[in-house]
């Protein structure tokens, strides 16, 4: 019997970006209604439409219930009672990283992410969003050689008004859902990638989000474009303070690519997820749809999801061009009283469109991990395929694993597997690996890290190193 | 309410039994079943609103489809027209349960019932009256197959209720066969109650005829070292829904389900099974297949459910489903709900057409592309077939699925 004790020793390891910048902030009054709304629009100085598309999605809002059907059982969110602005205060505009408040920059420093000179030679661009804001975004010039577009998406509004007005909310609208409609009337900030046609980006795109403030949402809004040909790696993470109460993220990504285009978009995510007791953590509801609109276009999600107290999200893609491919790669690991319910949809509404989907979910202590995902074929999906593949592994007995997948076709001339399965950590194997003088931890380790190959290997290189350390500090102390 | 308030003025429910007072009582609550709920969301409104529409009748005409001929030594019964039955021989013994036993049962399991997961069984019941309620009490082994036939009348509503308590170590086969008529509706609720080491080989074959419905609830309780093995078909009904909730209550019992369903034209029919291990070391291995031809929707909803108790569980669900047409649909949605950590579940689903290659192979060796196809599909039917015990090869069901319109 592997030694369970020694197993939770393993899954133990303390938060280590749970610390707080002591910043000045520009927060506006708690609460929700149409003049916090207008108040966030007229900050961020926007155009008519864009005030109107928030005021549209408020008011669907307002008519829509929370959605229950996840079962996660969290604790109610009082919406009144928290800041939808909040932003470190700044000189208006900033012409280089200099004039980046320091402190801010030793934020991200501390969190290792490349905004300042040395670090740019990692060669991926970052769009650093603080709370509410986006306070640098790096290698512009650069990219802006090749025609790429890379800011925030407040800057998008001021300067490329027009493809913010074309795109914004044609994947996600505003009323898809209960917190896609929430984001859609106050999104604060978020990232805005264009790729003109032709154009492979030169280098990774990476956002960096950052959770400060302990009563204040998080709503960014992500709007990727790959124009014809062109394709993109885009990678995410997100890291937040330790509070004790829960902070809600409720963010939308939206990513369109046209013929011949790719898109990968990468998510390391994690959130701070509570202590041990299940106090604080981050309520995770992310809206995360990609559109596959031209013939041979592609999109693939990978994720490493590990934080939240709450993870409710399902990547998903819509494959309307023909031939068109999606794919999702996911890892979960949920530990202690973390609850994550995540999954993706693979519409398939072109004909001879593919998806591939891969996802491992690692549950130990008390939490819950669920696998929920939907794979449809319309009726002109002719000749399109799907393959799923779900593998759950427990750590201790008090975690728990499901998998509910709905599978509809309305296409006889088409083809969906689906596969799933649960296991435990195999004794043999760790016997295996421990009787060759490697040590239970490291054991342990190997074995979660073999579990996860599949899609570690989708993940771009930085991320993937990243990511395989995460999960062994997560599981320290846990695997029993 | 309008189900209720038809129950209620029915003319022919004289003297309702307290069973039926109970489960008129919880139905008030929930007249009808939640149409957002998972077990009911993919419902056909209307076809189930047919469902309902039928009057409420207690009294069968006399049945006229002839049954295949029965064979010498196997028992049949037709619940609400033969139903007496003692058989006491030297190895076993069939015996009614006595009114005290049944109300006993029946009660116990009303009292577990979930309003909305058990609504067709509350329906059943409190239609049901004690003439069409058969409760048997079985012992032994070497037991002849025993057949049990429910089947509605035209133009109404049936509803048919057969309780079985097999006792330890007793060992049978039993098919059950569900006849629909020319648009009738039939309720059918079982519940087994499966002791210790007791087996029994259930085949379940429901086939309708024009513009019939059906709402067939199976549940079983199985104690250890029990043995339960179902083989099931459904097909030719405007409606049906096959609903199975086993249950494992000590763990360590072995549970094997092959089920089909065929849709054509614009029927809907679904299975939806709910396997609840609860206790250790138990196994299932369960495959249910769908065709869904011309406009027709085939739906399959399966759930694991492995709580911490039940260590070193053993299951497995896959759900293979053809579609043969453009118009029609096929859902399936197999699900594991796992927190004991030492246990072995896997499930898999596929939707796919006939195999292309396998049908071109044939055609080169000069066989019609109509009789490749039956050639195909009977290998895909003969799986779940073969397990379907008793009087199957009496039935002709092959023929029945393959040629009948």
């Amino acid at each position: 019997m592997v030694n369970e004790n020694l197993v939770k020793d393993v899954v133990k390891e303390p938060y280590k970006y749970g610390f707080v910048t002591d910043i000045e902030t520009e927060k506006i009054a708690k609460g929700l209604n149409e003049d916090i709304v207008r108040l966030i629009s007229q900050k961020k100085e926007e155009p008519k439409y864009l005030l109107d598309f928030r005021l549209k999605a408020f008011k669907k809002w307002q008519k829509m219930d929370e959605p229950d059907w996840a079962g996660l059982g969290y604790k109610q969110i009082d919406y009144q009672d928290i800041i939808y602005y909040s932003a470190p205060k700044q000189k208006e505009k900033i012409s280089s990283l200099d004039e980046v408040d320091p402190k801010l920059l030793e934020t991200f420093d501390k969190l290792g992410i490349p905004l300042t000179e040395q670090k740019k030679l990692t060669n991926v661009a970052v769009d650093a969003v603080f709370d509410s804001v986006s306070i640098a975004t790096t290698f512009r010039e650069e990219l802006a050689e090749h025609g790429v577009i890379f800011c925030s998406i407040s800057e998008a509004v001021k300067n490329h008004s027009n493809l913010i007005e074309r795109y914004l909310g044609t994947v996600v609208p505003a009323s898809d859902n209960y917190f896609a409609a929430l984001n859609s009337a106050v999104f604060s900030d978020g990232s805005f990638v264009y790729i003109p046609k032709g154009v492979t980006c030169p280098m990774d795109l990476s956002s960096y989000f950052r959770i400060n403030s302990g009563d204040s949402g998080q709503f960014e809004r992500t709007l990727i474009i790959a124009e014809e040909s062109s394709s993109v790696s885009y990678l995410e993470g997100c890291t937040a303070p330790m509070f004790d109460t829960n902070t809600l993220h409720a963010a939308v990504v939206e990513l369109i690519a046209l013929d011949d285009a790719s898109i990968k978009y990468s998510t390391v995510q994690n959130w701070y997820a509570g202590d041990e007791d299940g106090v604080g953590g981050i309520f995770n509801f992310v809206t995360k749809r990609g559109k596959c609109l031209g013939k041979r276009s592609k999109i693939s999600w990978s994720q490493v999801e590990t934080g939240s107290a709450i993870t409710w999200k399902y990547p998903s893609c819509l494959l309307l061009g023909e031939e068109s491919v999606g794919e999702f790669y996911s890892v979960a690991l949920t530990n202690n009283l973390q609850k994550a319910d995540t999954g993706t949809k693979m519409i398939h509404i072109g004909p001879k469109t593919k998806s591939t989907i891969v996802s491992k979910g690692i549950s130990a202590g008390n939490s819950i991990n669920s696998y929920r995902g939907l794979v449809k074929m319309g009726t002109k999906a002719k000749g399109s395929r799907n393959y799923s593949q779900c593998d759950s592994m427990l750590i201790g007995d008090q975690a728990s694993a499901n998998t509910f997948p709905y599978i509809k076709s309305q296409q006889p001339n088409s083809e969906i597997e689906h596969e799933a399965s649960t296991c435990r950590i195999s004794e043999d194997q760790l016997f295996y690996l421990q009787s060759r003088g490697i040590e239970f931890e490291e054991a342990i380790s190997m074995m979660v890290s073999g579990f996860c190959r599949d899609v570690f290997n989708q993940l771009p290189m930085e991320f993937a190193a990243e990511a395989d350390k995460l999960l062994a500090l997560k599981l320290e102390g846990s695997v029993g | 309410m309008e189900i209720i308030e038809k129950i209620k003025t029915n003319k022919l429910v004289e003297n309702q039994t307290e069973i039926q007072k109970i489960c008129l009582d919880k139905l008030q609550s929930s007249p009808l079943p939640n149409p957002k709920s998972e077990l009911w969301r993919l419902s056909d409104k209307s076809k189930f609103s047919t469902f309902l529409d039928y009057s409420v009748n207690e009294k069968d005409l006399k049945f006229d489809t002839p049954y295949p001929k029965n064979s010498q030594n196997t028992i049949r019964l037709i619940i609400g027209e033969n139903c007496q039955i003692k058989l006491i021989e030297d190895n076993y013994s069939i015996q009614q349960l006595s009114e005290h036993e049944l109300d006993k049962y029946i009660k116990d399991q009303i009292s577990c019932f979930d309003q909305n997961e058990n609504w067709s069984d509350l329906l059943n019941l409190s239609l049901s009256c004690k003439k069409n309620i058969l409760g048997l009490k079985i012992n032994g082994s070497k037991i002849p197959p025993i057949e049990i036939f429910s089947h509605a009348s035209c133009n109404s509503l049936n509803a048919k209720t057969l309780v079985i308590l097999l006792e330890k170590n007793c060992d049978i086969q039993l098919l059950q066969v569900n006849l629909g008529k020319d648009n009738s509706s039939l309720s059918q609720s079982t519940f087994f109650f499966l002791e210790e080491n007791s087996t029994l080989t259930h085949g379940v074959v429901s086939y309708g005829k024009n513009g019939s419905n059906l709402l067939n609830s199976l549940n079983v309780i199985q104690q250890k070292n029990s043995k339960y093995n179902l083989g099931s078909l459904h097909f030719k009904f405007n409606y049906a829904r096959f609903e199975i909730n086993i249950k494992q209550s000590e763990g360590n019992a072995k549970t094997n389900i092959k089920g089909m369903q065929i849709t054509k034209k614009d029927e809907q029919i679904s299975t939806y099974t709910k396997i609840n291990f609860n206790g250790p070391n138990g196994f299932l291995d369960q495959i249910n297949k769908s065709l869904a031809d011309d406009k027709s929707h085939a739906i399959f909803e399966g759930s694991i459910i492995v709580p911490k108790i039940a260590q070193k569980t053993d299951a497995s669900q896959l759900s293979r489903n053809l579609l043969l047409s453009d118009l029609a649909q096929i859902d399936t949605k197999p699900q594991l709900e796992i927190i004991a950590d030492d246990v072995k579940c896997k499930h898999g689903a596929t939707i796919s057409q006939l195999n292309e290659e396998e049908l071109f192979y044939m055609r080169t060796r000069g066989i019609t592309l109509a009789e490749a196809s039956k050639l195909q599909l009977s290998s895909y039917f003969q799986e779940i077939i073969s397990f379907i015990p008793v009087s199957k090869d009496r039935w002709d069901l092959l023929d029945k699925i393959l040629n009948e319109n």
